[in-house]
């Protein structure tokens, strides 16, 4: 076997030395490093929720290797030029697309490594805390994906344009595509964005995303289809580059030199991919937000629509406090926070005999009522009092400890009383209608039932309207009094008269002055 | 022709507008050599990118998320501005030129004042958040972060360490860090900011300006 031939057979030495040399190798640890502080973090704080943290890998991790992957890209595909070889590796019987392959490679080897080792580590610390569910699948693909296509972009930049500013200008090129992406996650309306969709940032999702419903795989599929698109293109391009090089007239030459069959693989390539992008383009286009998030027609499985079957987690005994599994860490504090405030309403008329979490709907958080979704409030007979994750629980997510529990028990208590005691949420009169805040009676009535289960005293919102007028008819000093009267009274004595009269505090009628 | 013509070639004359101020030819060529009239063409597409940012929409004008675009665009000017820290001649420049630390000193402080002034001409009349005293003190402190860097990586390796500084900015942004070595992050008058950027900014120019950059590349071993 001569050299030649050895060489032409065995392309896996090349990569091996590829691999072992990689400038990425010097990059890892600083891109751990950022890994840790940044993605790592960002998805403990998170409630631990597979769905949840996972999106940190096509957010915060993507801004941490996806820049990196471009500017180091760059660098390994000008090395020929930078070491002034381009001369001495052109008469080696290894083609250009060869060597650049192996270069490229090996870049890739050790970016998705990383990329994969940090993924590995988010997932293994959400499996430790998560009590339901299991890791998502897809945030994963699209996100080697588009690891893989910011690489490419700054290989192919770096391959066409070597120069020293190539590598820093790819790596903030992408940084910026993926800040915009980002940018345009946050802004997105119910309407959608093409560009919002195709890019993998996203807003941080509601904390029970995936719990109820499934999170149907559309858009990361368009996302795969688009960013792969765009790889397959660009690695056409990079096919065709040594043809590309000559003028008009010497681009037979040009052909002849690159080859014939490479050529054509390389307009194969550009085409493939260009059709893949666009096709993905138009797809997302068509996206409709539902209750189980961003649904492409073309690409939905109706199956995914149905509701994910599951066997609430409850505590308590007369008064149940029911809550998914998933959220099954938090019961114990829910049950605690408010046994003592069931307690104090139980054989009221209205109140509620169960409270039980709802799925909040990823719609919701855009402003969409969707049909079919229990609403946050009381509802039933016997009344059933329902919360959602993001509003009950979301204070306690991340580091528990840390959280004023106190405050927390607060909050959580006096959206239940107030669901008692005001209703369904009155809303103001015009097109931009606020929710009204419950009225001075209703203040004082659920400021005294707080004091008398021991809470610290709720707050609601804005004291004046802009006016200078009290917002809810009294002053907050007229608040307190009433409520500390009301409070005086005995258990039996302030029952009695919420018995008689909370149809009338519930319409609003009751005044300040009225209560006891 | 004698021995001695040919022991002492006498050297090509110098072009006639350069014969009366050799000192303003040595600047040129040291940089042209650093490529430096490229680096201000890659800064003007920085302020560019700026400027079409704020026109078209791609970032917040107010609020928690304002500075993340720009922040970018400043790490990635002072990144760009580091680059010209490297030598193609490597050791027998050091060897050979006396006025090198002087020359190298020069163009960093001339550098920076380009950046700045570029980035602030792309948004003048734009109102950009944190304005002019924000853009500087970043440009300047992850300058200083650069330089340092170009000591150990060689100068076309030493836009790393600034952009993931920049990157991890980015997250003491979202958390509201309050640290002065996170001076992105911090109002314009933050006086701990301010020292935290322009200390890094001297260690780095008078680190650089002694030692220069490394000369063989962080890859090349």
């Amino acid at each position: 076997m001569t050299a030649v031939a050895l060489s032409r057979s065995r392309p896996a030495p090349v990569l091996r030395i590829e691999i072992r040399r990689s400038v990425v190798l010097w990059a890892v640890p600083l891109l751990l490093a950022l890994f840790y502080f940044d993605s790592f973090r960002t998805a403990a704080g998170f409630p631990p929720v597979w769905t949840v943290r996972s999106s940190v890998i096509t957010s915060q991790m993507i801004s941490d290797f996806g820049p990196f992957a471009a500017g180091l890209a760059a660098w390994a595909a000008s090395r020929e030029g930078r070491r002034k070889t381009v001369d001495l590796v052109a008469t080696t019987v290894r083609p250009a697309w060869a060597r650049q392959a192996s270069a490229l490679g090996a870049t890739l080897f050790w970016l998705v490594l990383a990329f994969l080792a940090g993924v590995a580590a988010i997932y293994i610390d959400t499996a430790l805390n998560a009590t339901w569910g299991g890791p998502p699948l897809w945030p994963v693909a699209a996100g080697v994906v588009e690891v893989g296509t910011f690489a490419v972009i700054g290989f192919t930049a770096g391959a066409l344009f070597p120069g020293r500013f190539t590598a820093p200008l790819a790596a903030i090129g992408t940084f910026l595509l993926a800040e915009i992406g980002f940018h345009a996650a946050l802004q997105m309306n119910p309407e959608g964005s093409t560009y919002a969709l195709l890019s993998t940032a996203t807003a941080v999702p509601l904390g029970d995303n995936g719990v109820f419903y499934h999170v149907a795989p559309d858009v990361a599929i368009a996302q795969v289809m688009f960013m792969g698109g765009i790889t397959v293109a660009l690695l056409g391009l990079l096919t065709l580059a040594p043809a590309c090089r000559v003028s008009y007239r010497g681009l037979l030459s040009g052909v002849d030199r690159v080859g014939r069959g490479l050529c054509v693989a390389g307009i194969a390539l550009l085409a493939s991919g260009v059709a893949a992008s666009s096709t993905a383009y138009a797809l997302a286009g068509t996206a409709k937000l539902t209750v189980s998030g961003w649904d492409i027609p073309a690409l939905h499985d109706a199956a995914s629509d149905q509701p994910v079957s599951y066997t609430p987690d409850c505590a308590g005994t007369s008064f149940r406090v029911c809550m998914h599994p998933a959220f099954s860490g938090f019961l114990s504090d829910a049950n605690t926070a408010l046994q003592p405030v069931a307690a104090e309403i139980a054989g009221l008329p209205g109140a509620p005999v169960r409270a039980e979490e709802v799925p909040s709907g990823e719609g919701v958080g855009h402003g969409l009522v969707l049909p079919g979704l229990p609403r946050a409030g009381l509802s039933g007979t016997p009344p059933v009092y329902t919360y959602i994750s993001d509003d009950g629980l979301a204070p306690l997510w991340g580091s528990p400890a840390a959280v004023d529990n106190a405050g927390w028990r607060a909050g959580f208590q006096q959206a239940f009383l107030t669901a008692l005691v005001t209703g369904p949420p009155h809303a103001g009169p015009g097109p931009d209608a606020a929710v009204l805040s419950p009225t001075a009676a209703q203040q004082a009535v659920i400021t005294a039932l707080m004091t008398a289960v021991g809470s610290t005293a709720p707050g609601f919102g804005e004291d004046m309207t802009n006016t200078g007028q009290p917002a809810a008819g009294a002053t907050p000093a007229q608040i307190a009094a009433a409520a500390q009267r009301f409070a005086s009274l005995s258990p039996a004595a302030r029952h009695a008269w919420l018995a008689a009269n909370l149809p009338a505090l519930r319409a609003g009628t009751v005044t300040l002055a009225q209560l006891p | 022709m004698t021995t001695t013509d040919l022991q002492k070639p006498s050297a090509p004359a110098a072009p006639a507008r350069w014969r009366a101020a050799p000192g303003i030819r040595l600047v040129w060529l040291h940089w042209r050599s650093r490529r430096v009239p490229a680096a201000i063409l890659a800064l003007a597409v920085c302020g560019g990118v700026l400027r079409a940012a704020l026109e078209w929409g791609w970032l917040f004008r107010t609020g928690h998320f304002a500075q993340e675009f720009p922040m970018i665009i400043e790490g990635g000017a002072a990144a760009v501005l580091v680059i010209t820290a490297h030598s193609p001649f490597g050791e027998p420049e050091r060897t050979a030129s006396r006025w090198l630390p002087y020359l190298r000193l020069g163009t960093v402080l001339a550098m920076t004042g380009v950046a700045i002034g570029v980035l602030q001409l792309a948004v003048t009349g734009a109102s950009l958040d944190g304005g002019i005293l924000v853009m500087a003190r970043n440009v300047i402190g992850v300058t200083g972060i650069g330089l340092l860097s170009s000591l150990v990586t060689g100068g076309l390796l030493a836009w790393v360490l600034p952009m993931a500084y920049i990157a991890f900015a980015e997250y003491a942004l979202l958390e509201s860090w309050t640290n002065p070595w996170t001076w992105p992050v911090r109002p314009p008058a933050d006086r701990g900011a301010w020292l935290c950027a322009c200390a890094v900014f001297a260690a780095g120019v008078v680190a650089f300006t002694i030692r220069g950059a490394r000369t063989r590349l962080a890859d090349d071993s």
